[in-house]
């Protein structure tokens, strides 16, 4: 099954997720944690770090993967009865499409869309829930420059194709989370 | 919206896309008879000028009621929910494109807001 929740910055949804995570997981689940960010400056280091934080307090111990690109390579971790929390698709995408300059050509974003949701659908059989984090930055308007367009086309394309197949989805706004599919399981 | 006009199946449907180029002039003889206007609040930043869209959604609509089975589709990001903009110029796209939004929602016959996919339907 598959679990999105959905959010702006600081408004608690990765919390949110990792209470789902405890929720679904059976005795004997390893819960998995994959983080997508990179530690490029200090105010990202610090931003994992806050998270890191937080997790060893849990009583759950995390199986941490740091996958900034390519989380196919994951799949053969885990069982039928793990866990998995994917935090976050918005960095996984952005590392993806600026690889390398193919950035500019809106069908090479798609076709790496395409095979990151083919990877998305991988992981929640491999798995006995996958919990999908992202972000909420479509109020910002569109912007002119032409690879944050194709990132938020992208982006966009993959929220639809998620939600579409998601047993549950939600908007957490303000540390509340709205249930916009579904039935929550808190 | 593709699937709930069915979009991909039908021949009858012209696109203006906002974020490419401008919409130019509502053309009265064309044939199709679905017009999709994709991208309104990067064309209202073009042209920051409420009476100006007025006119064009009115003017949209007469063409819309001027023949069966006709529709007209407008698209546009919700771009009035950030922090106040700085930049006097980008305060009042962000105004006209509010403004512009509820003279619409008020002309439709239905509304909806999309999200991740999910329609939820205002009116």
């Amino acid at each position: 099954m598959i679990v999105f929740i959905s959010g702006g910055v600081r408004s608690g949804k990765s919390r949110i997720a990792e209470t789902y995570v405890q929720k679904l997981a059976a005795p004997g689940s390893q819960v998995h944690y994959i983080a997508t960010a990179r530690a490029s400056d200090d105010e990202m280091k610090q931003r994992i770090a806050h998270h890191q934080k937080r997790r060893q307090k849990q009583t759950v111990k995390w199986a941490t993967w740091e996958q900034p690109v390519r989380l196919d390579k994951l799949i053969p971790v885990f069982t039928k009865n793990d866990v998995v929390l994917l935090d976050c698709v918005t960095n996984w995408l952005a590392n993806e499409l600026f690889a390398d300059e193919s950035w500019q050509k809106e069908t090479v974003c798609f076709r790496k869309a395409r095979q990151m949701w083919a990877t998305l659908q991988q992981l929640e059989n491999a798995s006995r829930a996958l919990i999908i984090v992202s972000n909420e930055l479509f109020s910002g308007g569109v912007p002119d420059d032409l690879g944050t367009y194709h990132f938020m086309k992208t982006l966009g394309w993959l929220h639809q194709q998620i939600v579409t197949n998601a047993q549950v989805a939600i908007l957490v706004q303000n540390g509340i989370a709205v249930v916009k599919k579904g039935e929550s399981c808190l | 919206m593709r699937a709930y006009y069915r979009i991909g199946e039908r021949k009858d449907v012209v696109w203006y896309n906002g974020y490419e180029r401008e919409y130019g002039e509502p053309d009265a003889n064309i044939l199709e008879r679905i017009v999709v206007l994709e991208g309104l609040e990067a064309a209202i930043r073009r042209i920051p000028d409420v009476t100006y869209w007025k006119q064009m959604f009115q003017r949209r609509r007469e063409w819309e009621q001027q023949g069966a089975g006709r529709t007209v589709v407008w698209i546009g990001t919700d771009i009035t929910q950030g922090v106040v903009p700085v930049e006097k110029e980008e305060r009042l796209w962000r105004d006209v494109t509010g403004w512009c939004y509820q003279q619409l929602a008020q002309l439709c016959d239905r509304v909806d807001r999309i999200w991740c996919g999910l329609a939820e339907r205002m009116k």
